[in-house]
């Protein structure tokens, strides 16, 4: 009998809000966190709108903002979705075995500061003296220690008292997507009883900027903010940088049970998959992704018409909404067509290695509302994405078991279901999945 | 071995390792590295590179033999490596060939999990666009980024330095399309990459994985933050011996990869593998709401029992302890105290070995390379000799005593620590039917 991995509290920091009640509202409005972009300024760059988390300090969780002012954005939000989880699953009033309890984050790499950066590329070049002791000098040694891709799960284990396991991951837009389900496989082989897991990301500085917009992977459509992200619309053409973060607690059955928590839903699937055939490209069939989707269903012992919604990755760039939509029809065959898929990036714009546990998120209100979040700006169908998107609308769905699907640069890909909590579960037996 | 096996998960697959792979400071194949690590340091010879580099130029000769097609493969990929991906993937192709799982195999049935460091932006990448950026006076100007400094980097620059990029290009050159992920959790990386992949096996997500970490110090970036972690010496500018104790046991900045190949035990027998040890247990703790020297000491010695216990061993089965040994003084005390505490009066009389003194910090790598060449302690029977710049407080290292229990060939506890409270350990022995 394969033990059981229950949510018991969920927090989020997003564009479109800063708590999970102010963000189902905003998803179920259709409500767009992109405007013009203001972390820093980009009035002369290429691209110039984001999706920012605006109102946002660590104060509203009850920490002392200067105590985090030399921490990048992705660490504050962190803290944030971190503690709200913390706080919904009442964990300060569990007794929990601290070696018992975990951190599982998938946080993206936080850049150096650019300005002291160049300033020490450009010096050293013109001074000719070695750049390593010369950014000693200048680099604020406070923050560079918090420029490292764990600090967020370091600090969480800490304020939270977490003795068991740390990890990050960093598998580019996956990264929290399998934070989320190895914390799972922590759980079910007994390696801890309650993971707080998730991921937490900023690419909203020059150098996210920069590298996306070498990339060519951006929507360049200044003047339009609102209608920038355009999943699966014939006229998509880029991605908008967000930011933000969704963490879980996650919890095995009996001991939520024991302690009396809320059980806000079940993972009872994860599935991982690599394309195997290029870094900057999918698969032109996108055989990673179906794999992982297949893979996730087989996890959780469910066939393709028991899925009542996909949360897709659905960045608004040409090739991924093809090719994603290619995928979901193998991997669901022509079930791929009654089940309602939909991309909240159209609201939230993309937040890189956090994007999946925030998609999660998503998932797990709608099991609470029964209401499916829309796909925002689908305004003229691509013949080469002909799937039921839910076009800027929210639907009423009976919600039972959601799956989310996210791919990354590298070919690497990984879906979750979440599943409303059943007793009798079919996810309690495990049959090996045949090619 | 004297033991019974207990292993936690004695119901389910047994994690067998079929393949080594290494690039480091010490050389690029497992014959030159144990050759190395069993030699005084002053008969090494290291030709023309400086303290810490590994022996490879990043050439497609530096990579193993291999079959013409990957060869290719990979040539064409160099460009958009950097410097450890090179290492990682070089490392992960040595040991797949090692291991020869890929005469026949599944691509979807085999997965990949490495270990390694932050993003590496390298102040090279960004020279000719700070240059485009300078004004009359040849001072940098911020606004001119936007329009003159960012054509001026790389297409593919942001991709070439994600840390997740071995994994990737380990799944392409190798078409391994099963599970696929990069431990970013610094010197406890490789660890949680071996229990993970531990886990992926178990749970039939997977036959077997390719499990490996890459790390540097050296470049720039890194360096700093290895500076300002304490982690690295600030005043070693040789590897000679003296210099080890100048900086009191504080290694020298290095880089390097290592890698091994874990699959199903039954598996590997049934197709006439060569086994060069066993997985029997792993975990990881952390003490980080705990200030003081002593929190990586203590998360330690919590690892070390529950991976003692999952292995179903004790610590008197135990033939060696491959200790971390790095980082200040005061961490290698708290670690000495943690293997005080696990080992009792026993703890005494064990073998712990370190190769700080020789491969120096490779920051995520480092756990790799350690794992290898305590591998390669099993393979030959023996330990490798001390060095001057390896220290731990009051225990032995790397000098034969008799003890009862297990011999040095039979088991080792793999430690790695990150001094502000995290700690890990791998329980690995030699596989009896």
């Amino acid at each position: 009998m394969k033990r059981r991995a229950v949510v018991t509290g969920i927090g989020c920091v997003t564009p479109i809000g800063t708590n999970t009640r102010e963000f189902a509202d905003s998803l179920y409005a259709g409500r767009i966190g992109v405007g013009r972009l203001t972390v820093f300024d980009a009035e002369h760059y290429p691209v110039q709108i984001a999706a920012e988390v605006r109102n946002w300090d660590v104060s509203q969780v009850g920490l002392n903002p200067a105590q985090w002012q030399n921490c990048p954005r992705q660490t504050s939000f962190a803290m944030g979705a971190g503690l709200q989880a913390a706080h919904q699953a009442s964990l300060a009033d569990a007794r929990i075995d601290p070696s018992r309890f975990g951190v599982y984050l998938g946080c993206g790499e936080p850049f150096e500061d650019f300005t002291a950066f160049t300033r020490a590329v450009h010096d050293t070049q013109r001074s000719q003296q070695p750049f390593v002791e010369h950014a000693l000098r200048i680099f604020d040694p406070d923050a560079e220690r918090e420029y490292e891709p764990d600090m967020p799960a370091m600090h969480l284990a800490r304020l939270l008292h977490a003795g068991g396991p740390v990890a990050n991951c960093v598998s580019a837009c996956v990264s929290s997507t399998q934070a989320i389900g190895e914390a799972c496989r922590m759980i079910q082989f007994d390696e801890a009883d309650v993971m707080l897991c998730g991921g937490a990301h900023s690419t909203i500085n020059p150098f996210g900027v920069t590298g996306f917009q070498r990339l060519s992977a951006l929507s360049t459509r200044n003047d339009d903010p609102q209608g920038a992200v355009r999943p699966f619309d014939a006229d998509r053409d880029g991605f908008v940088i967000g930011e933000g973060a969704a963490l879980f607690v996650v919890e095995e059955l009996e001991h939520a049970r024991r302690r009396g928590a809320e059980i806000l839903g079940e993972i009872t699937g994860y599935g991982s998959g690599q394309d195997a055939y290029r870094v900057t490209d999918t698969h032109p069939e996108g055989r990673g992704a179906v794999k992982a989707m297949q893979r996730a269903l087989q996890d959780a012992n469910l066939v393709p018409d028991q899925i009542n919604y996909i949360n897709a990755h659905g960045t608004g760039t040409p090739l991924n909404d093809r090719v994603e939509t290619l995928a979901i029809k193998q991997a669901f065959g022509q079930q791929a067509y009654h089940i309602p898929v939909s991309s909240t990036k159209s609201m939230l714009g993309h937040a890189t290695t956090a994007c999946g546990a925030i998609e999660l998120a998503v998932c797990l209100l709608s099991l609470q509302s029964g209401v499916i979040p829309p796909t925002m700006n689908h305004d003229s169908p691509d013949p080469d994405c002909d799937l039921d998107y839910v076009p800027k609308q929210p639907r009423e769905v009976a919600c039972r078991h959601l799956l989310t699907n996210n791919v990354a640069f590298g070919g690497q890909n990984a879906a979750l279901i979440v599943s409303r909590f059943d007793e009798s579960s079919p996810a309690t037996v495990r049959v090996r999945w045949a090619a | 071995m004297t033991f019974v096996l207990r292993n936690h998960y004695e119901q389910e697959r047994r994690i067998a390792i079929t393949g080594l792979g290494i690039v480091s400071p010490l050389g690029r194949t497992t014959g030159r590295f144990w050759e190395c690590l069993t030699s005084p340091p002053a008969t090494v010879e290291t030709a023309e590179r400086s303290p810490g580099t590994a022996d490879f130029e990043g050439r497609i000769e530096d990579f193993d033999e291999l079959p013409p097609a990957i060869k290719k493969t990979i040539r064409k990929s160099l460009k958009l490596m950097n410097r450890e991906t090179q290492l990682g993937v070089a490392a992960g192709q040595q040991a797949l060939l090692n291991s020869r799982i890929l005469e026949n195999y599944e691509p979807d049935r085999m997965g990949i999990c490495f270990g390694a460091g932050n993003v590496s932006v390298m102040p090279e990448d960004f020279q000719s666009a700070v240059e485009a950026c300078l004004d009359e006076e040849g001072d940098f100007e911020l606004d001119r980024w936007g329009p003159n400094g960012i054509s001026e980097i790389a297409p593919l620059w942001l991709l070439k330095c994600l840390p997740n990029m071995p994994t990737c290009h380990l799944a392409i050159i190798n078409d391994l399309r099963g599970p696929n992920n990069t431990i970013t959790q610094r010197d406890v990386s490789f660890a949680l990459a071996i229990a993970e992949a531990c886990r992926t096996i178990r749970s039939e997500d997977a036959d077997a994985m390719l499990v490996g970490a890459t790390g540097t110090t050296l470049n720039s970036i890194n360096l700093v933050h290895a500076r300002l972690e304490n982690e690295v010496s600030d005043h070693f500018d040789s590897a000679d011996s003296e210099s080890h104790d100048e900086c009191n046991g504080m290694p020298f900045p290095s880089e390097g990869a290592g890698a091994i190949v874990l699959e199903d035990l039954h598996a590997a027998r049934q197709r006439g593998a060569t086994i060069y040890g066993e997985v029997l247990g792993a975990a990881s703790a952390s003490c980080l709401g705990h200030d003081g020297a002593s929190a990586g000491g203590h998360a330690l010695a919590g690892a070390m029992r529950q991976a003692l216990r999952r292995a179903g061993l004790l610590p008197s089965d135990i033939g060696h302890i491959h200790a971390h040994a790095r980082g200040s003084a005061i961490t290698r005390a708290a670690e000495s105290q943690a293997i005080n505490d696990v080992f009792g009066s026993t703890g005494l009389s064990k073998h712990v070995v370190t190769t700080n003194g020789r491969l120096g910090n490779a920051g995520p790598g480092t756990g790799a390379m350690e794992m290898v060449a305590s591998l390669l302690v099993l393979e030959h029977g023996c330990v490798f000799p001390s060095d001057a710049g390896d220290h731990l407080d009051g225990h032995r290292l790397n000098r034969s005593v008799n003890h009862g229990g297990g011999a040095v060939w039979d088991s080792f506890l793999s430690l790695s620590m990150v001094g502000r409270g995290l700690g890990s350990c791998i329980a690995v022995g030699t596989s009896d039917e």
